[in-house]
């Protein structure tokens, strides 16, 4: 009895969907089923009859998982070349807010402030990049830099104001939610889906995703192949900043309000989202679709902690514990197969 | 030679796709040096990782004193009195020699460290080593040499009663080898037993008493090494027989033109006003001693330091190589002594480490074109015949001459023209020596120009059509293949720097 089990799951492991997408990845899969059926059994129990099995639930959670996801995306560029990205949630927020008050306060055209969005994220992952790559100083101390900037920068272009982006009932330039939400239909989901695929044709089929998880791998080794690293090293960071600024669009499509000072808490999730997705923190391996998985688990414990009427503290610690266990389980089946 | 102190009977390990070890016997005596040989991938590592409880094996009995042994760690190896040397060594260059000796069981005054009594502790080592060293020197401050003494003291700090040692003579000059042997025949008249893993044949000749030859997996047998000689071991390792005669007269023709031209190359102490010419087709060998700025000159050329000046022709054009990135462009290669660090991407398959330096030739619009990229990899797995299971095999889990052979493959799929080889059989088996020396002979006939680093006299003397000496970042001599001996090339590598530096300036003045 106990010596087939192991053959079971050995079975399962070397068939050809769970070999294509990684046992870990099945296992998170499961994970997300598990915690919607806790959710779903404990939120009425402890919330006083709270139902979490619903649609407005899962729109909601959705919300949370659209910018998480697009943040998870560019940082996994990152976390593939070696190096890491604290910078992301800080120029999400400053993105929206500048791009939000010039919609606002100066009445700059949507489609100028989207596109706005999207470059100042563009500009601070080529600084950090040029710096990272080019400078060689650390991706810590580097992103830890710019999170500073840009959480600054955003709250001294506001003068320390929150901005709010149209609501639907406004009327005019409200165009920008249906890129997360039209009628009942999540286009977000599909949105972040398509860039997801993106992002996964990049790393594994083109020679930028190539080189930017060999040099995650070696750089040095790279370098001597007659490869310009700091190039593509700078690309990852080019990425990474860009998928900020376009999660920006989705967080304030999803929220409207922008507050300044705040963002940086999301770094944490968007990689813990990462990492527990199996892209290892020490480069040279990234998965998008553990990213995507990672982003939904997130959300999903942010929308059944609130559900369960605990409040925010509570998703910090079950996402922190979920990160630890998942990459101990990564870190431990890796060590078995060596 | 006394009594038995460790049999291993019928061990055997298999790692996916690989079985690694197959059955395996070995006997160590107290008081005997006892050689393990064998190619690589043979199993000599993972015989002595078994032993030393780094991996596990899968069935078979260990015997260590008399007492059936099984170690879960090497910690718990190491407190029974196992302990390995390893090629590579773990030292902390910013500590002392005292501290790294008794790194993670410091001596203690109260919550204190006591500095001074591992210190005399160090010495006390070294006296019964008789060497010279002082603990309180920083570890990045001695030699290589040096540094593997201390690690020998540690070993023998930990009460050991068995030591491995892992191609401990790879980074070490002459004179240090030397020392070496001394202190190991210092440990065998003490009565420890003493496994020696090696490359060297003359080694062996000199320093064991037993040599014990594996071959892919299988444990061939055991001789008293009085009995046999070099050949007998080595066709014992692959089964057919290998001379090792050098070059009589050079394999390219006189009329060859100069492909690369180097004029004045400077970059620091180790690369001074060096300048040569390299012809189509011919292997240019640079010999000298360690640290005699051969791999810098080398490195330096290929773009991948700095230099300070110096000019480059190739194929008669006057060329600016900045970066490793022009220099391939131009044709150039290089192939790092240090693989693992400067030449694979471990944890990548063969595909992608063979395509890394050429993948804008295998893609298009941006994207890789995989079955195209596969193929080249395959094309070069069956010709260098680089043995794996599959292409998707991840670099780390081969063997050491299977590495290099990706590596070559890698500017092979690049078409190359100059190559540069640094060490290009370091740490790789006689068997696959040969190959690696038939392959380089083949591509120069092929009119592929190769510049080949080695320290062992007689791969220079045996590959090469033309000689350069380099001492303490100078270039000393040049030889013809048909003009150079082991001494004339000797003489001019350990050629006195001061002297020259004097007859320098006498002649300015």
């Amino acid at each position: 009895m106990t010596a087939a089990k192991p053959k079971k799951l050995d079975a399962f492991k070397s068939l050809p969907l769970v070999k294509k997408i990684g046992f870990n990845r099945v296992i998170l899969i499961g994970v997300i089923f598990a915690l919607y059926g806790l959710f779903a059994l404990l939120s009425p129990i402890l919330h006083n009859g709270t139902s979490f099995v619903n649609y407005a639930r899962i729109m909601s959670a959705l919300n949370y998982c659209y910018f998480i996801g697009f943040l998870g995306l560019g940082v996994t560029f990152v976390i593939a070349t070696g190096g890491i990205d604290f910078s992301i949630g800080s120029v999400m927020f400053c993105a929206a807010l500048i791009s939000g008050y010039c919609l606002t306060k100066y009445n700059v055209p949507l489609p100028v402030c989207l596109l706005m969005s999207v470059l100042i994220g563009t500009l601070f992952g080529t600084i950090g990049g040029f710096f990272v790559a080019y400078i060689h100083l650390p991706s810590f101390i580097t992103s830890m830099a710019l999170m500073l900037v840009a959480k600054g920068v955003g709250s001294i272009f506001t003068k320390t104001q929150s901005v709010s982006w149209p609501n639907l009932s406004s009327g005019q330039n409200v165009w920008f939610r249906y890129l997360v939400k039209w009628g009942d239909v999540p286009t977000g989901l599909f949105l972040l889906l398509l860039f997801a695929v993106i992002c996964g044709v990049i790393l594994t089929k083109t020679r930028a995703g190539r080189y930017m998880i060999c040099l995650g791998s070696n750089k040095e080794a790279v370098r001597l192949s007659g490869v310009d690293v700091r190039r593509w090293e700078m690309l990852a960071y080019v990425i990474s900043g860009t998928m900020a600024g376009l999660a920006a669009i989705f967080y304030v499509g999803a929220y409207t309000t922008v507050q300044p000072g705040l963002g940086d808490t999301f770094n944490n999730d968007a990689i813990a989202a990462c990492v527990m997705g199996g892209t290892s923190m020490a480069g040279g391996s990234a998965s998008i679709l553990g990213t995507i998985i990672g982003a939904i688990i997130v959300a999903l414990v942010q929308e059944g902690i609130l559900a369960m009427g605990f409040n925010i503290n509570y998703q910090y610690v079950l996402t922190g514990l979920i990160v630890l266990v998942a990459v101990t389980a990564d870190t431990l089946s890796r060590k078995r197969k060596n | 030679m006394g009594d038995v102190i460790l049999t291993m009977r019928a061990i055997d390990k298999t790692y996916p796709g690989v079985h690694a070890l197959d059955h395996v016997d070995f006997d160590v005596c107290r008081g005997e040096v006892h050689a393990l040989v064998g190619e690589n991938g043979a199993g000599k590592s993972t015989l002595m990782k078994v032993l030393t409880g780094i991996t596990h094996k899968d069935s078979g009995t260990i015997t260590f004193e008399g007492r059936e042994v099984n170690f879960q760690s090497a910690r718990e190896a190491q407190a029974a009195g196992v302990v390995i040397v390893h090629q590579e060594l773990n030292m902390m260059g910013h500590l002392t020699v005292a501290q790294n000796i008794f790194i993670g069981r410091e001596f203690k005054r109260g919550p204190f460290i006591d500095d001074k009594k591992m210190n005399a502790e160090a010495r006390r080592l070294f006296e019964e080593l008789n060497i010279d060293i002082d603990p309180k020197a920083r570890m990045s401050s001695l030699t290589v040499g040096k540094q593997q003494m201390c690690e020998i003291a540690k070993a023998i700090s930990h009460e050991a009663k068995l030591i491995v040692f892992d191609e401990p003579s790879a980074a070490l000059t002459e004179a240090e080898i030397e020392q070496l042997f001394k202190i190991i025949r210092d440990l065998r008249a003490k009565d420890y037993g003493i496994v020696y893993i090696s490359h060297r044949m003359d080694e062996i000749n000199k320093i064991t008493d037993r040599v014990s030859v594996m071959r892919d997996g299988h444990y061939i047998g055991t001789v008293n090494t009085k009995d046999v000689t070099k050949e007998e071991i080595i066709n014992m390792m692959v089964g057919r027989t290998i001379y090792e005669t050098p070059k009589a007269h050079s394999a390219v023709p006189a009329d060859a033109p100069v492909v690369l031209k180097v004029e004045h190359l400077n970059a620091g102490r180790l690369v001074q006003d060096v300048s040569f010419e390299l012809r189509r087709g011919e292997i240019l060998g640079f010999s000298g001693l360690m640290g005699a700025g051969r791999t810098e000159t080398c490195r330096a050329l290929f773009g991948a330091d700095p230099k300070e000046s110096g000019d480059i022709w190739i194929d008669g054009k006057k060329v600016e190589i900045n970066s490793p990135k022009d220099a391939v462009r131009l044709g150039l290669s290089y192939l790092s002594e240090d693989r693992k660090r400067f030449g694979l991407m471990l944890k990548k398959d063969i595909v992608e480490n063979s395509t890394i330096a050429t993948l804008h030739e295998y893609s298009s619009a941006g994207f890789i074109d995989k079955p195209g990229e596969k193929q080249a990899a395959q094309k070069y797995v069956d010709t260098l015949r680089t043995k794996t299971p599959t292409l998707e095999q991840l670099v780390m889990d081969l063997s050491g001459g299977n590495q290099q052979k990706v590596v070559i493959a890698k500017w092979l799929v690049n078409n190359s023209q100059i190559m540069i080889f640094d060490e290009p059989t370091r740490g790789i088996d006689v068997g696959a020596k040969q190959e690696i020396y038939e392959l380089m002979n083949s591509l120069a006939r092929a009119g592929k120009s190769i510049i080949m680093i080695s320290s062992e006299l007689v791969e220079i003397l045996r590959m090469s059509d033309r000689v350069l000496v380099m001492c303490e970042g100078r270039k000393t001599a040049e030889f013809d293949i048909s003009e150079a001996t082991q001494e004339k090339i000797m003489s001019a590598a350990t050629r006195d720097i001061d002297a020259h530096d004097l007859l320098k300036g006498g002649a300015a003045k």
